[in-house]
């Protein structure tokens, strides 16, 4: 009998023990066995609110009701009807003990439910992300304006495949945020008002830059300086007198492509004549025109000299290490190899008074130089009187060369804005919960 | 003596007695905590898997632009990082829910996606990824099943009012109305010259009340055959939703089948060479166009080549259908416009998935399943937000009923 208690003993404590297990080991929800993973799903959604920086456009500017509430809108639209939420904007500050102050929130529920999580998102302010500030030309030593000639009333010459007009717009475009004034001279006689010294909208004469669009034309005022131009049955005196003015004026002229001032155009003074290829509105001055702009620049005695000076070969050139510098640095990427076709001699700068300002292409036959920044300094002297940008590339232009030339010689700075100033990040949470049944 | 032995004899029944029932209590303990640790490790699957699938792009990373079949699945826009879904490889998954259609003149089945009648997603079967195909790819064969859904989160309905000239349209999300949204919306109206269908084309941007819903005024008179593809974004969530009032009675219209992806090749089939085979009969004249979605939700026209002919069924086999490329691989919507015997109408079919909000299906049958797991995220399909769930079983273990 004894036997018998002692297993009804054994059975009482197993029974015991079972119940002690089943007691313990109670089985999960379904909710916990499979939880929907809420934080993946505030974080897709915040990623879906900011797709079109929407959501960071709302987190930096809570007082504005009518994004602020769109948020809310979207928010409440994107997700689920069985998931309630609680969305916190905190500044990011840095400079005090306490790193993250809360700017506001929003939320459909006083509480969250039985299951909650949460996930952070990171937001910037788009007014100082990818904010970039250049340095105005002249700012600090006067000047600093920029003329495009754009004349109506002159034809381009090498500009194939464009017109003056578009050229203007495109440098427009790329280099007036660098100048304090930028002026589109839109006729030969706007030309003349500068040339004698008249500013068009108030700006800067003196310390220039003249941007030729026409390519190896330049537009020629009628009047005085067609009359005073006009010397042994062409115009090469008027290319002096462009020469003079730019030393003047400290003027730094650039000619875009091939020969700089080998025509001269002007629509109504020539209407009647053409450049020896049918086109009507311009005249041949042929290599004569850079010698005369040398000479004035240089200032000596006016002689007309059709010598050239340039190499007429096509000859493959290619930028120079320190304009790739300044191609990443000004964000302008012109194909790193170019055709030279209208080379200058190096004789010009002993024979001018030139000093090379910047070179943009290697040389070749050690005496041509394909395109380069040319400064006149009078011998003794220290101060620039005038400059002279001469791409002798082939045609069609490439406009960005032109900008890329202007900017690495004058090399405004760029002021970017630190991502990380303060008051410049701020970071969303988004509290999901759920409710319901389990 | 006998007395000790029946004693012993008893309390040997007893406790073999006993112990195989508390064996078989405890068994059944065991075996819960088991299947709750299978189907626990199902749901972390169903969640890994959620994200490999979002968060690849696959192998090539281009795969859903191209004609070829990838050796790696993903879905993830290779131009973008994070959830960010790439309107072609998501094109290029054999729906699940649509009965498929088989075209006599390509001898081809195609993958079906048919919203409302005249909007096409008809993929052929060598273009599109079959469910098996994948889930090898993803290593989970024999192992695991699942069924992707991606579902537009914003709906945007069109409803006609007594007014011809006047619909209403109500945009709404989950569980909210998108109020004070701003729509813009594209009005492709049809006439017939002669007996080439032509369109009228017109863009605006409206604001919705704090319904989310806003009558338009469209430039339509009653009878008129017209096409309106509306998007609706507010806060940065984005959908969209179409319309087309034509003749659904009309027997003979156009249907499009995508041809290639990477050429942006579209056969334009005549209806009756796909539902019904009795030929010949009348043709349809058609003019395709595409509107380009751009970055801020306006669409663009971009006119077709060689957008004007036409087909004929049962006349010869030259017509029985006609080629247009789309020359973009930017997301948009190419519009056809038919006439036939008088009668016109208007089908549209998404270049890119999310240009027309269309829905996913893909994958296997979870009702059929013992147990379930599922996972959902948040994704942009080319900028409209659409809710990705997968429903992931196991096909191995313990209690699992394979059928």
């Amino acid at each position: 009998m004894m036997r018998t208690i002692e297993v009804l003993i054994v059975i009482i404590i197993v029974t015991g023990a079972f119940i002690a297990v089943s007691f313990f080991a109670v089985l999960p929800w379904p909710r916990q066995v499979s939880p929907m993973n809420l934080r993946r799903l505030s974080f897709t959604t915040l990623q879906m609110l900011d797709s079109n920086y929407d959501l960071s456009r709302a987190a930096f500017e809570t007082d504005n009701y009518t994004i602020w509430g769109g948020l809310q809108i979207a928010l409440s639209a994107s997700l689920p009807p069985n998931i309630i939420y609680n969305l916190t904007v905190y500044e990011v500050t840095g400079q005090t003990t306490q790193l993250y102050t809360m700017v506001d929130s929003m939320s459909n529920a006083e509480s969250l439910g039985t299951t909650s999580d949460s996930s952070s998102y990171l937001v910037a302010s788009s007014n100082v992300t990818f904010d970039v500030v250049p340095e105005k030309i002249g700012e600090h030593n006067g000047g600093g304006t920029l003329y495009i000639l754009n004349c109506s009333d002159a034809y381009g010459w090498w500009i194939t495949g464009y017109t003056s007009h578009s050229l203007a717009q495109d440098l427009y475009n790329l280099l007036s945020p660098y100048f304090s004034e930028t002026v589109m001279v839109q006729s030969s006689n706007q030309f003349e008002q500068i040339l004698n010294n008249n500013t068009l909208q108030g700006e800067t004469v003196q310390d220039a830059v003249i941007i030729n669009t026409c390519g190896e034309a330049v537009p020629i005022p009628a009047g005085y300086y067609a009359t005073q131009g006009y010397v042994g049955g062409n115009y090469a005196k008027y290319c002096y007198i462009l020469g003079q003015r730019v030393r003047q004026y400290n003027w730094t002229w650039a000619s875009i492509v091939g020969y700089p001032l080998y025509y001269v155009s002007n629509t109504v003074l020539f209407a009647s004549q053409h450049n020896t290829y049918g086109i009507y509105g311009m005249q041949l001055v042929g290599q004569a025109g850079v010698n005369a702009f040398l000479q004035g620049l240089d200032n000596k005695t006016y002689s007309h000299d059709n010598d050239g000076i340039t190499s007429s070969s096509n000859n493959p050139v290619n930028l120079l290490p320190n304009i790739y510098y300044y191609c990443n640095y000004y964000g302008i990427y012109p194909s790193p190899s170019q055709t030279s076709t209208r080379a200058l001699h190096t004789s010009i700068l002993d024979d001018y008074n030139l000093n090379l300002g910047l070179d943009m292409f290697n040389r070749f036959d050690n005496n041509y130089i394909p395109g380069a920044m040319y400064k006149h300094i009078f011998d003794g002297d220290t101060d620039i009187t005038g400059s002279l940008l001469a791409l002798g590339l082939t045609r069609s232009p490439d406009i960005r060369l032109t900008a890329l030339g202007i900017l690495s010689y004058y090399q405004p700075r760029l002021y970017h804005s630190e991502y990380t100033a303060n008051d410049t990040s701020r970071i969303v949470v988004l509290q999901l919960g759920l409710v319901g049944g389990a | 003596m006998v007395s000790s032995t029946v004693d012993h004899m008893v309390a040997i029944t007893v406790f073999l007695a006993a112990t195989l029932l508390f064996i078989g209590l405890f068994n059944q303990t065991i075996q819960t905590a088991v299947l709750y640790q299978r189907h626990r490790a199902t749901a972390t699957k169903a969640s890994d898997l959620l994200d490999n699938i979002l968060l690849s792009p696959g192998v090539p990373v281009n795969w859903g632009q191209t004609d070829t079949f990838p050796t790696g699945f993903g879905l993830q826009d290779p131009e973008f990082t994070q959830y960010k879904i790439s309107s072609y490889s998501l094109m290029r998954l054999r729906s699940s829910v649509g009965d498929p259609v088989y075209y006599n003149a390509t001898e081809q089945w195609y993958s079906n996606v048919t919203i409302d009648g005249q909007n096409f997603m008809l993929v052929p079967y060598n273009l599109a990824l079959d469910y098996s195909a994948v889930t090898s790819m993803l290593g989970i064969n024999n192992s695991y099943g699942f069924q992707l859904t991606l579902t537009p989160i914003v709906t945007v309905s069109i409803q006609e009012t007594v007014n011809p000239k006047v619909v209403r349209v109500t945009a709404a999300g989950a569980g909210f109305p998108l109020s004070y949204a701003t729509m813009s919306y594209c009005l492709l109206k049809v006439g017939t010259k002669g007996q080439s269908p032509y369109y009228d084309i017109s863009f605006k941007t409206v604001i919705a009340d704090e319904t989310g819903s806003v009558n338009l005024d469209i430039d339509v008179e009653a009878g008129d055959s017209y096409a309106l593809i509306v998007y609706a974004r507010q806060g940065g969530l984005v959908g969209v939703g179409y319309h087309e009032h034509v003749d659904f009675n009309l027997k003979r219209y156009v249907i499009p089948f995508i041809a290639s992806f990477e050429n942006g090749t579209v056969l334009l089939a005549h209806s009756y060479d796909v539902h019904v085979d009795t030929p010949p009969e009348s043709a349809v004249f058609f003019n395709a166009t595409f509107v380009l979605l751009s970055e801020d939700f306006t669409l663009r026209e971009m006119p077709l080549t060689q957008a004007k002919t036409f087909i004929v069924y049962g006349h010869g086999s030259d017509k029985t259908y006609e080629n247009v490329t789309i020359p973009t691989h930017n997301p948009g919507i190419l519009i056809v416009t038919y006439s036939s015997n008088n009668d016109e109408g208007a089908v549209l079919m998404p270049w890119g998935l999310g240009s027309m909000a269309f829905p996913v299906t893909f994958g296997g049958d979870p009702s059929k399943q013992e147990w379930v797991a599922t996972d959902m995220r948040t994704v942009t399909v080319g900028g409209i937000a659409y809710q990705a769930e997968i429903a992931v079983w196991s096909l191995e273990g313990y209690q699992v009923i394979e059928r």
